[in-house]
């Protein structure tokens, strides 16, 4: 309960953080209620194709039919973006959890071991770091061919590596500790005190980097199919909805901001859910670290 | 003696998260001129709360709430510290008043050489000083300039004679403080680091560090805990210090190096007739240099004597109850019973009267004034109520 | 260990990470049917039509470690394959492109080290007021906006309704077939730089005028990355002793901040900056195909999406040993500048 109280008091100096909660909150609804926001047409077997009104090339304004309008190949965009804060969420959550498993496993592994087993294991994750994760992500998805399975897994192969190292530095100074001594010399098996000790006295750190990071996960994923990679034409998918809209932003002759809908709205989407997950994870990160240097 | 530093009424809070903290009530104290001047007491009774009270450093979430603290200059008027503006306080901090801290690992700047960092207080504070000495020099040069010198040097030595000129009329002219910050044209005033240099030698060999030269070129971590402590000190005594204040010096040292700096200290105070404020929670320590002793409780003075008189007849139970409590080979050892108050709670009235043997009920509400039993002995406590000059007991 | 041995230890640890880097890139190629994979070690479009030749000739079809060995060795004589989508060799290509996005680099890389380190100082030095606020929420919102979508705004803004005030692409076309001419002499490919060597100075206005937009669109999410860096590291050296004791020795605020504080702070700044390259390998990507900005980044995406795999496997390879390179310098710039890992252990 002092915990509670504590939690609470920092949160009412930090008032961004209660922002960045409701906005994430206000995304889980939509992406849950998708279905009855932007119900699919009938007889589309696939939710995430967005119906398209007609094959006309310039994006049109919004209108009774169209609450967002339309963009380039009259893709709807209402339904574009509620659609794709579902592929936000699946996106980001099944890379963190998958980036996650990997590089605490990984990383527990290289830095209680440590050794031979650890020079490898950081090798390795050089050799990942190497590239710039764009450029990395992009090979990857290429090679798998498209789909977003591909999209997920290049940006997991670009990711898992950061992660390995965190929790291989903090094993490495929490392994000194007389605790893990202590464990050890009444026999505890190396997993029991990996998964008892070691682990939750270092995890926070990287739960305020995983909730900083879906954000980051997100951004790659939108950059990706920005660039015309990984996801099929017409996927529900805010960056390939920029995508869509690149080509119109000089606007009309006589009114540069003709088409603004087309590529406000869907940044806008991208904006406040990447900011939402920033601003959550930056207040765990003030919240969490004072604490910790309380100790 | 005449009076250095006169403490008074001085209380500093801090504003914390889970309430405020009475650091130091009413603290009232004088520092004579020449004297060595210990406070003793435990962690967190407030001496080093003191000692940053008079250098005015203490930085939120603690705040300076009232009190004056009077120090008098050489010219005799005395100046209210807590008063005076921010750039005249920083003139007195590190020159007249300086302060030694107990980490000397963590009081110096790893990236920066030892050296530099002793000649950064030289040339902040005697900034004249050194132009003077670089003037003198100069104008000798100029002197006995009989053109054998490449004659690039002349023009370039009348420009430094021009600059280290108006350092001396005025430490802070601008031209001189503009070429500093260019990059090349800067090294026209080389002499002045120079000079600071040779003082900073000369200081180490004060504060007994051999090889001086080669030790000012090292950085922190190249050195050991007593000679990183020595530096300390010779960075504080760089220039020309009244007020020499220690805090806990020798704590973190092993016990061989605590007696070589005591022993240092000792010298040095013999030699350079600075005042010292010297806090430890160690009465042995106390006994080998101070002339005079006070001890606090939870941010008061509980007693405070010269040092005979406080080690062979102290008065304050909290004073006897620290010297019984010195470990005796073959006695027990005697703890004083109770808990250190919540600083968040302190008792009411004294505020030792709850671990206090002799507690009365006046005890539990009204803070004790304090009492002069001698001339030079002082204690606040309710035993000595009434008790007047010459009756001590 | 000193300087000496931390440097001949790095220096051997590049070496496997070099081969790793290669191996996976290797990797990544053999997903592909040997038709493709020929393109990779293709130097001119005549030899397309013999197809069948190449393959047999780079024995495509042998098993994997010969075939990484033969590749291995193209790849040092500086064989990278063949560009379908600009119709030259990839080695020519990277050359080609580099000037280009160097361009980019040279003006972003300062703006975000030095924007970053100078916010974040500010923003440490006059923590939970004002100008901390504010820098930090800036640094939320930059660091949340999508790269594309500023720069797609800003274009919509400072080109579109301004009416091409700030154009994509380097130059315009007049001053683009000035550059070409035969009385342009290309010193360096960087524009700017080219035009104060040819004495022209409308192609340096030109291309400055070009670069605005780019260079800002790179910068904002990097300068927000920095900045937050740059804000708690200083807060950690604002809270150690010698800062206390910079203070009582009267040093004034400005000082002890910009001397003492700061130096430490830098540190890890220092350290990321490696990454820092990434980051920017990264956004040029980006940023070059909003603006048409026929860089590095631009031919990139143009082959990712042509699926010419020799180029984006090249550029791939090409970043990654740049990247493991300038890290490695990093490493030792940090050496030399925290006197404690150069000068080693203690008395």
């Amino acid at each position: 309960m002092e915990g509670l109280r504590f939690f609470f008091y920092h949160i009412r100096k930090n008032p961004l953080s209660v922002v960045g909660l409701t906005l994430i909150i206000i995304f889980a609804i939509i992406a849950i209620f998708a279905p009855l926001i932007a119900p699919t047409p009938e007889g589309q077997f696939d939710p995430y194709k967005i119906p398209r009104d007609g094959y006309s090339q310039p994006p049109k304004p919004p209108s009774a039919e169209h609450i967002f309008g339309t963009t380039e190949g009259q893709y709807d965009i209402f339904y574009g973006v509620i659609w794709g804060t579902r592929t936000a969420f699946k996106i980001g959550i099944v890379v963190m959890g998958a980036v996650l498993v990997i590089g605490i496993a990984l990383g527990s592994i290289a830095g209680y071991f440590g050794g031979i087993v650890d020079e490898v294991i950081m090798r390795i994750t050089d050799i990942f770091l190497a590239f710039p994760p764009l450029i990395l992500a992009m090979a990857v998805t290429i090679a798998l061919g498209p789909g977003i399975t591909s999209v997920m897994l290049a940006i997991i192969v670009v990711s898992w590596p950061s992660y390995a190292r965190v929790i291989r530095g903090d094993i490495l100074s929490i392994r000194e500790e007389d605790y893990i001594e202590a464990s050890r010399s009444v026999g505890s098996s190396h997993l029991r005190v990996i998964l008892r000790h070691v682990l939750p006295n270092s995890i926070y750190p990287v739960f305020i980097m995983a909730s900083l990071d879906i954000g980051a996960v997100v951004l790659t994923a939108a950059a990706l199919s920005f660039l015309g990679l990984g996801l099929p034409t017409g996927y529900a998918d805010w960056g390939q909805m920029i995508n869509f809209a690149r080509n119109w932003i000089v606007g009309t002759q006589n009114n540069t901001f003709a088409y603004w809908h087309a590529v406000m709205i869907p940044g806008l989407f991208i904006f406040f859910f990447v900011m939402g997950w920033n601003l959550l994870g930056d207040s765990l990160r003030d919240i969490l670290d004072p604490r910790l240097a309380r100790r | 003696m005449q009076k250095l530093v006169e403490i008074q009424g001085v209380s500093v809070n801090f504003y914390t998260y889970e309430g405020v903290v009475q650091a130091l009530s009413e603290l009232d104290l004088d520092i004579y001129q020449g004297e060595t001047l210990g406070l003793v007491g435990e962690t967190g009774c407030g001496k080093t709360m003191t000692a940053l009270s008079i250098l005015r450093l203490i930085m939120p979430p603690g705040k300076i709430e009232s009190g004056k603290i009077y120090f008098y200059t050489d010219g005799g008027s005395p100046i209210d510290l807590l008063a005076i503006k921010e750039d005249e306080i920083r003139d007195l901090r590190g020159s007249q008043i300086s302060m030694v801290f107990q980490e000397p690992g963590a009081a110096l700047n790893p990236v920066y050489t030892v050296g530099d960092q002793i000649t950064e207080a030289i040339l902040l504070h005697r900034r004249q000083e050194l132009a003077g000495k670089a003037l003198a020099e100069l104008d000798k040069l100029l002197a006995s300039d009989n053109g054998k010198s490449p004659q690039i040097l002349k023009p370039l030595r009348k420009i430094q004679r021009r600059l280290y000129a108006s350092i001396v009329d005025d430490p802070m002219a601008v031209p001189p403080r503009f070429v500093e910050h260019i990059p090349v044209v800067r090294r026209l005033l080389w002499r002045l680091g120079d000079e600071a240099t040779r003082i900073a030698v000369s200081l180490l060999r004060e504060v007994e560090i051999a090889d001086s030269s080669r030790v000012l070129k090292q950085y922190p971590h190249q050195l050991s805990g007593g000679m990183k402590q020595r530096i300390v000190i010779a960075m504080a005594l760089a220039c020309h210090t009244r007020l020499l204040i220690a805090d806990e010096p020798t704590t973190s040292l092993d016990v061989t190096i605590q007696a070589q700096i005591l022993e240092l200290l000792k010298k040095l105070k013999s030699e350079i007739q600075t005042s010292i404020l010297y806090i430890t929670h160690d009465l042995a320590v106390a006994a080998e240099i101070c002339d005079r002793v006070g001890v606090m409780y939870s941010g008061s003075m509980c007693e405070l004597a010269n040092v005979e008189e406080i080690y062979e007849n102290p008065l304050h139970p909290y004073t006897k109850a620290l010297m019984a409590a010195v470990p005796k080979p073959g006695s027990e050892l005697l703890a004083i019973g109770g808990f250190v108050p919540d600083p968040l709670n302190l008792p009411t009235g004294c505020r030792f009267h709850p671990r206090c043997q002799n507690a009365k009920d006046i005890c539990k509400e009204q803070e004790p004034a304090p009492v002069g039993i001698t001339p030079t002995h002082f204690v606040s406590c309710h035993l000595y109520d009434g008790e007047k000059l010459g009756n001590s007991g | 260990m000193d300087f000496r041995s931390y440097l001949i230890r790095r220096l051997i640890l590049v070496i496997p990470v070099l081969f790793g880097v290669s191996i996976l890139i290797f990797v990544l190629m053999q997903q592909f049917p040997p038709y493709q994979r020929a393109m990779l070690y293709v130097t001119d479009p005549r030899q397309m039509a013999n197809i069948e030749d190449i393959i047999a000739l780079y024995n495509l079809d042998a098993p994997i470690w010969e075939q990484y060995i033969i590749w291995l060795g193209q790849v040092f004589q500086g064989n990278l394959g063949w560009s379908q989508v600009v119709g030259m060799s990839v080695t020519d290509a990277i050359l080609n492109f580099l000037p280009a996005t160097l361009e980019l680099a040279i003006f972003a890389t300062p703006l975000i080290i030095f924007g970053g380190i100078w916010l974040g100082t500010k923003a440490a030095a006059h923590k939970d007021r004002f100008i901390d606020q504010a820098t930090r929420a800036g640094a939320i919102m930059g660091w949340s906006l999508p790269t594309f979508w500023l720069g797609l705004i800003l274009l919509m803004v400072f080109y579109g309704y301004f009416g091409g005030l700030l154009p994509p692409e380097r130059l315009s076309t007049e001053m683009n077939i000035l550059v070409h001419s035969a009385s342009f002499n290309r010193y360096t490919g960087l524009n700017f730089l080219d035009g104060i060597l040819n004495w022209e100075w409308r192609v340096t206005w030109d291309s400055l005028r070009h670069l605005v937009l780019p260079v800002i669109t790179l910068s904002v999410v990097n300068i927000a990355f920095i900045m937050r860096l740059m804000r708690s590291s200083m807060l950690e050296s604002l809270g150690k002793g010698y800062i206390l004791t910079a203070r009582a020795k009267g040093l004034s605020e400005k000082v002890v901040i910009n001397k003492h504080a700061r130096r430490n702070a830098m540190i890890p700044v220092l350290t990321v900056s490696g990454y820092l390259f990434a980051a920017i390998v990264n956004g040029v990507v980006i940023t070059e195909s909003i603006f048409n900005y026929k860089g590095l980044g631009w031919w990139a995406w143009q082959t990712a999406t042509a699926l010419d795999i020799s180029s984006i496997l090249g550029f791939a390879l090409f970043s990654g040993v740049l990247f493991v390179l300038t890290n490695l310098v990093v490493d030792l710039l940090y050496a030399r500048f925290d006197p404690r890992v150069r000068l080693g252990g203690s008395v």
